[in-house]
């Protein structure tokens, strides 16, 4: 008797929900029963997690993090989709798939979220994404090499730096001014200059400049 | 008795201003000259030479006068060759000498020379042309006067007084006795002013004088008596007294107090030792004394005196005291009833009366010769009286008259001057009054010019900086178009073609898992491919949108085309670096518009000066200051040497304008740096 699965795949282009079906619906039909729902936008997606919720619960939600915003805008990302559904489907692996591989993103999606699963699409093959699926399935995180790559970054460090720290850097390295800075994090000036000393004494390199701070941060993994 | 005084101040004159005249010359030839000309007047002055050789050293000291430049000391010159010619009684030199030294003061506008010559002359006719003479020294005394206005110098009144006193003899002698006695009073006063007294006893002598014809005598005793008291101050002291008693006896004799006057001759006689040196007067006085005696019956000695008097004025051809004597002598004779004897004494007096023209005299010697001829001849003396009296009278008058003329001529030129003058200071008024209105015009013409041209420059600052916002803002927009657009490349890339490439790859390699035709591995590869090239996108699309440019980048861009631009176009190689904490954003327009301006203008200036072949510009941020720096490699220039050009000046003002400060240094041959710094207000933080 085929184990049956209920599936949701969130994700905005149609060719990615193909390739998501074409990869589980091979081999893993042979041991799953896999219904699959789509959804293409935040609306819809939340739309199924709540029917699910009232319903038969999914078992896995494959999510993607940029996604059109909802209608009424309280849903702008995948991120808060998935945040939605640990609520609403607390026993539902979730797994994220997402183009973005930058630290910062993905502290943040590890920190909000602590899917079962972390995939970076660009890293991602079908094997891969299959193994994922499978050891998920069996109650195994699984996550991209780049994400791992993350982790061990982090532990090498004694510590870690909060979302906001790693913003400021990630924003710095790109070569946003350290005016430009609230742009882009959504704190002040001042706020910020404080925080760049702090972390400058952090890494024990407490008069240095930009560039050596960024160096740094580089060499620690933070960017 | 006038002649002795006459002579004497002319010798101290003469003495005076000698001592006066101390010509100190500092140009060389000058100081030659005038050695050589003090030489010929001292080889002159000296009485050892003859008159020949005198007058010759005065001649040689004139020519080489003639040669000197300087008019003041000219005319100290000229004074002192005339002095000369006067001691050598030369008179006629004496007056063209200083007929030249007046000229010659007038010429350089020397009133205190002028004067000087006018009483000189003064003293050359009053020898003869009474009224000439009296002209010289009213117009002496007009400058005196005006002189001493406004200066208290005592040499001044000393001079002013002797020609006063000049004036009050001249005065006496023609008979106008009030005018004199005034002048005579204002000399005393002068001269008591000048604290110099040399001249009082001849000053309180002719008052004396003036003052028996007033028939004053106790007055005029008094007078005579100051004048011996006055006298003993001064060396002449006998010769004075001598004089004054003399005066006195015949003031006792005109009121007939013959006692007292016998007394004062006899007094005036005992001076023996003086009177053996002075005939004359010793003669005087024996003729006075005799003529007491006779006139008071007492004729123990008479006629012996008269001939003792009457045989040394006789040896001596002192021809007025001869004139007196003949006619004391034919006054005694008629007395006695010898007429004919009378008017032999009468008949000589006549003679040498009609000789030196001395017609008082002559008056006396008709009178008594009409009285002492027969009837008919004595018809003949008498008409001859009465005509000359007459005509004496009419002379006199005539002389008062020239004098009160000269007198008002002058006046009426002092008005005539005084109008003139009144009429220049309007003129001159006038003309200043006109030239500041026209100067006030021409400012106020200038004024507005560079108001407009100043307004003119303002207007085109403007309006360059207009446009030179409007290329800021076409840039920035144009910026921004650009990133907008790269942004949404990139995020089409990002999101729809490698979202869709990465589905097609998943489908492909799960399609591939499962197909098991022998080319999977070979269709793995294209998958891998596949990868590969959704990695590549993906960088292609964080390049495009990994930076959203900040606006004032655009500035900066401005800047470096600018640059560029120049450097192209004049084949130099730059360098330019921005401190990127700069915030040019935050920078008003008119600061960038300056900096911007300057950048040109040194630029323009190495182009054109300093053939360089490099050139380096640099924007730091230090201590809320921008430092712009333009370095060039070229052939610098002295800075000091340099004066400011237009584009320096530009530079300058552009950074004074900012608060700034700006600096060119340079040495030849090792290039140019313009460093030029701005503060910048630190911009207020936001805290939210």
């Amino acid at each position: 008797m085929k184990k049956k699965l209920k599936v949701l795949m969130i994700d905005d282009h149609p060719m990615i929900i193909e390739g998501y079906k074409n990869t589980l619906l091979g081999e893993n039909q042979k041991e799953y029963q896999i219904k699959i729902d789509i959804a293409s936008n935040c609306d819809d997606a939340y739309a199924s997690i709540v029917k699910s919720s009232e319903t038969v619960p999914y078992d896995m939600l494959f999510v993607d993090i940029k996604l059109p915003p909802s209608s009424d805008g309280s849903i702008t990302s995948g991120e808060d989709l998935a945040k939605h559904a640990k609520e609403l489907l607390p026993k539902s692996k979730i797994i994220i798939l997402t183009m973005h591989r930058e630290d910062h993103r993905i502290h943040n999606i590890l920190k909000n979220i602590n899917p079962a699963g972390f995939l970076i699409k660009s890293d991602l093959t079908s094997s891969e994404l299959l193994l994922a699926f499978n050891n998920i399935l069996k109650g195994k995180a699984y996550y991209s090499a780049t994400v791992n790559d993350h982790f061990r970054k982090m532990m090498t460090n004694k510590f870690s730096l909060d979302e906001k720290n790693l913003k400021i850097l990630y924003h710095l390295s790109r070569g946003v001014k350290t005016k430009n800075l609230p742009n882009y994090v959504s704190l002040s000036l001042s706020a910020i200059e404080k925080r760049k000393n702090q972390i400058k004494e952090m890494f024990s390199i407490a008069k240095a400049d930009d560039q050596m701070l960024l160096e740094e941060a580089r060499k620690r993994g933070f960017i | 008795m006038y002649k002795v005084f006459f002579q004497c101040i002319a010798t101290l004159f003469i003495l005076t201003i000698i001592g006066c005249n101390d010509p100190n010359q500092t140009i060389e030839s000058k100081e030659l000259k005038s050695n050589l000309i003090q030489s010929y007047i001292d080889e002159a002055k000296n009485k050892q030479n003859s008159k020949e050789e005198r007058r010759n050293n005065l001649e040689k000291a004139y020519g080489i006068y003639s040669t000197l430049n300087d008019n003041t000391f000219k005319v100290e010159k000229i004074q002192e060759i005339s002095f000369q010619y006067y001691a050598l009684k030369d008179y006629d030199k004496y007056r063209d000498m200083n007929e030249k030294a007046l000229k010659l003061s007038i010429s350089i506008n020397d009133s205190l020379n002028m004067a000087r010559s006018f009483a000189y002359l003064g003293i050359y006719h009053r020898r003869s042309e009474l009224d000439i003479a009296y002209k010289n020294f009213y117009e002496a005394e007009k400058i005196y006067a005006s002189l001493r206005d406004n200066n208290e110098s005592k040499e001044i009144a000393f001079d002013h007084g002797k020609v006063l006193i000049d004036m009050a003899r001249i005065l006496q002698r023609t008979k106008d006795y009030s005018e004199s006695e005034a002048v005579t009073i204002k000399a005393i006063e002068t001269f008591i002013h000048s604290e110099n007294e040399r001249y009082l006893p001849l000053s309180y002598t002719n008052l004396g004088l003036i003052t028996k014809y007033f028939e004053q005598y106790d007055k005029a005793i008094e007078f005579h008596l100051k004048a011996i008291e006055y006298a003993k101050k001064n060396n002449n002291e006998i010769s004075q007294t001598v004089a004054s008693y003399n005066n006195i006896g015949i003031v006792y004799k005109s009121q007939e107090k013959y006692d007292k006057a016998k007394e004062y001759f006899l007094k005036a006689l005992s001076f023996k030792d003086f009177l053996a040196k002075n005939p004359d007067r010793y003669a005087r006085l024996l003729d006075n004394l005799a003529h007491v005696n006779f006139l008071s019956n007492d004729m123990e000695n008479i006629p012996e005196l008269f001939f003792k008097a009457y045989k040394i004025r006789d040896s001596i051809n002192n021809k007025p005291g001869i004139i007196t004597n003949a006619l004391h002598l034919a006054e005694y004779y008629k007395t006695l009833g010898e007429d004919s004897i009378s008017s032999i004494y009468a008949i000589r007096a006549r003679d040498v009366a009609i000789d030196i023209s001395n017609n008082e005299e002559l008056l006396n010697a008709y009178q008594i010769l009409s009285e002492t001829s027969d009837s008919k001849e004595g018809l003949k003396y008498a008409q001859a009286h009465i005509k000359l009296d007459d005509s004496l009278e009419k002379q006199e008058r005539l002389f008062k008259d020239k004098f009160a003329r000269i007198r008002f001529e002058t006046k009426e030129i002092a008005e005539e001057n005084q109008q003139i003058s009144r009429e220049n200071q309007i003129l001159i008024i006038a003309i200043l009054g006109l030239t500041a209105l026209f100067l006030l015009g021409y400012i106020i013409f200038r004024q507005q010019q560079s108001n407009k041209e100043l307004l003119f420059a303002q207007t085109q600052q403007e309006s360059n900086e207009e446009i030179y916002r409007l290329l800021l803002n076409q840039q920035i927009k144009l910026e921004e178009g650009r990133q907008l657009e790269q942004q949404r490349m990139s995020e089409e890339l990002h999101d729809g073609v490698l979202g869709r490439l990465f589905g097609v790859r998943l489908s492909l390699d799960g399609i591939n898992q499962r197909a098991n035709d022998g080319f999977t591995e070979a269709r793995n590869k294209y998958i891998d491919e596949l990868k590969a090239i959704e990695k590549e996108i993906r960088l292609i699309s964080h390049d495009l949108g990994a930076e959203t440019l900040p606006s004032d980048v655009a500035y900066i861009d401005a800047v470096e085309n600018l640059i560029k631009d120049l450097c192209e176009v004049h084949k130099i190689t730059f360098e330019f670096n921005n401190d990127e904490d700069i915030d040019w954003e935050g920078i008003d327009d008119q600061k960038k518009v300056n900096f911007f301006r300057i950048l040109q203008e040194s630029m323009q200036n190495i182009f054109k000066h300093a053939h360089a072949d490099h050139i380096k510009i640099n924007f730091d941020y230090v201590d809320s200051t921008i430092n712009l720096t333009i370095l060039d490699d070229g052939i610098g220039f002295k800075a000091n040497k340099v004066k400011k050009g237009i584009g320096l000046k530009n530079i300058t003002s552009r950074v004074s304008q900012m608060n700034g400060e700006v600096q060119f240094l340079s040495n030849e041959g090792s290039g140019t740096t313009v460093s030029v710094r701005v503060p910048i207000a630190a911009k207020v933080e936001e805290v939210y």
